[in-house]
């Protein structure tokens, strides 16, 4: 009951945060609008060359750029546990009976809560431009919640590594060294056959391929259940892996 | 009455090798005004996050209102307050909503949290900004709005750690009211660090007196006033004492009669002496013949400075003055919290 409670109150907090700060409400809504701007404008010809699987680059970019706002936004989580250690916030909740898990799981659904706001701005976008999803709502929603459990399990890398260095700069610098490359080396921006060979290899281990394809079916293809489950596998995967750091560097701090 | 606090043997060793508490022991019955006075890095802060339950000590035993912190952390944490020394609030929030998030933390809600939030706000005259953001509040309206926050759930226990540190002289003033207050009108027994040699004068019934991390005499301003025995006379030597002036000096003022102790202080030197007022002549006349120019001389009866020179043989005012951003961050490196 209390950790229903304390997260609640938590999670309004961090919301407010985000809503009265002009500056970082409006980069938070206009990234998405930025990227999809700059991708489809700049990769538009793409869709033309023979070989590749869809008619519009727009409808094939979608699904990329919606991951990949959503793992960009979970470095801020890192960043924030960063600035509420180091200005004393946490340390004073802490004295607090506040429910211990209470801090993060606020944290982390704030986030998630984020990055579902920014994806629906991308789906409008999207479809103004010309995208669908041919699954409709229902696909919709699982594409949602597709890119907000990754984005859970992205934060845990940011956040493990807040905890651990306790510097923000450690924090964006590490997740774009990670963000980055994943992203290219990924079925986010072309297709896998338009890669060199060596970065196919990379993308089909790469857990950014499994989400984008999985969102990429339900928006042109229709629902694949393999797809689907084995993009939710890969994310549990690095969930219990990066979310386990994440634990393991929270009880060093506050035991 | 019973001991609200009971520590004893508390050693904190951080995980760097920095022995920040050194084997203190100490109690604080129910109702007091209790203080920490000493330099930065004496090890307050560290005790006080020990008490708090945000450290987990080294050794001894700590016992806060009979319950003991590994055990009961929780139990604890119900029944104390705690300022920390650095600003805690959400500059994003209004005071009312930091206070109520403080309040919620500490499981309240409802009208009885809102009746307690305008009470407290109150209490601090800050209901007239209550709804502006906490980041536009000045240094002393921060520290009250915290002071408040962590009177919320109605501790018994109130732990300050440097309350009005980087204060001016009448927020410092204002702050000292409250507590007062709240000590005297509301019996709430606290616990207080400070590096304001005053400020513990006026507001503590007995402090401990600390450095690096032991305790090295305790008791009311007034009896550790007392033990000092002595007036005190300072010298200031022209030239700053350079040339062997300074212990030339000292030899002379350590051979006269009524002259207990003689301890060196920045740019000259500190005397002690059984009614100095009356040796004072005889003091000028030795130093004159002596060839020893002096450049000012004071005599005062005994403060805490002198106490705290006494036993540390530093005076905790050269302490504040040579407060180096560097070994503060050294500090808060490799404090955990």
């Amino acid at each position: 009951m209390t950790l229903l409670f304390d997260t609640q109150y938590l999670f309004v907090r961090a919301l407010k945060k985000v809503i009265r700060n002009p500056i970082l409400l409006f980069f938070s809504l206009f990234q998405p609008v930025i990227f999809l701007t700059l991708f489809t404008q700049l990769f538009k010809g793409l869709g033309a060359i023979p070989g590749f699987p869809s008619g519009s680059y727009i409808a094939f970019v979608t699904p990329g750029i919606l991951l990949q706002n959503g793992f960009t936004s979970a470095l801020s989580s890192g960043t924030s546990m960063v600035d509420e250690l180091n200005s004393g916030f946490l340390q004073n909740m802490l004295v607090t009976q506040v429910n211990r898990s209470a801090i993060l799981l606020g944290r982390l659904l704030s986030d998630a809560f984020r990055v579902t706001v920014q994806s629906i701005i991308i789906l409008v976008m999207a479809y103004a431009l010309g995208a669908q999803i041919v699954t409709g709502v229902a696909g919709v929603v699982v594409i949602l919640l597709t890119i907000a459990t990754f984005g859970l399990a992205w934060s845990g890398i940011s956040l493990s590594i807040g905890l651990a260095t306790r510097r923000a700069e450690t924090v964006t610098a590490i997740g774009f060294f990670l963000t980055f490359p994943l992203l290219f080396m990924s079925t986010a921006l072309f297709p896998q056959a338009f890669l060199p060979t060596w970065m196919q290899a990379v993308s089909s281990v790469n857990p950014v391929s499994y989400n984008v394809n999985a969102i990429r079916a339900l928006a042109l293809g229709g629902i694949t259940w393999s797809t689907l489950l084995s993009a939710y596998g890969v994310t549990a995967l690095l969930a219990l892996l990066t979310l386990g750091a994440t634990l393991y560097q929270f009880r060093k701090v506050v035991s | 009455m019973a001991d609200i606090i009971d520590v004893s043997d508390l050693v904190l060793v951080y995980a760097d090798g920095t022995k920040a508490v050194d084997d203190i022991s100490f109690s604080v019955s129910e109702g007091e005004f209790f203080g920490f006075l000493g330099p930065n890095g004496a090890g307050k802060s560290t005790t006080i996050k020990v008490l708090t339950t945000l450290l987990r000590k080294t050794s001894g035993t700590v016992k806060v209102a009979g319950y003991d912190m590994e055990r009961n952390p929780q139990e604890i944490r119900k029944l104390v307050g705690v300022e920390a020394q650095e600003s805690v609030l959400d500059p994003d929030l209004t005071g009312r909503e930091n206070m109520t998030l403080q309040g919620n933390l500490q499981q309240m809600r409802g009208p009885e949290l809102t009746e307690r939030v305008d009470e407290l706000l109150k209490l601090v005259e800050l209901e007239q900004v209550a709804d502006k953001m906490a980041g536009r509040y000045s240094g002393g309206m921060k520290k009250r709005l915290q002071l408040a926050s962590s009177l919320v759930h109605k501790p018994r226990l109130l732990f300050l750690d440097e309350p009005t540190t980087g204060l001016d002289p009448q927020s410092r003033v204002g702050i000292w009211k409250y507590l007062e207050k709240l000590n005297k009108l509301e019996g709430i027994t606290i616990f207080l660090t400070t590096q304001y040699l005053e400020e513990a004068d006026k507001l503590c019934g007995r402090l401990a007196i600390v450095d690096f991390g032991k305790i090295v005499a305790s008791g009311s301003p007034a009896e550790l006033k007392r033990e000092v025995g002595a007036d005190t006379i300072n010298f200031s030597l022209e030239g700053g004492g350079q040339d062997g002036e300074a212990a030339k000096a000292k030899k002379i003022l350590s051979s006269l009669e009524g002259v207990t102790e003689v301890f060196d202080s920045d740019g000259g030197l500190t005397a002690h002496a059984k009614d100095a007022s009356r040796i004072i002549a005889i003091v000028v006349r030795a130093l004159d013949e002596g060839g020893i120019r002096l450049s000012s001389l004071n005599v005062s009866t005994p403060s805490l400075d002198d106490v705290f020179l006494q036993h540390t043989g530093r005076r905790i005012r050269a302490e504040e003055l040579g407060r180096m951003p560097d070994r503060r961050g050294a500090f808060g490196m490799r404090r955990r919290i």
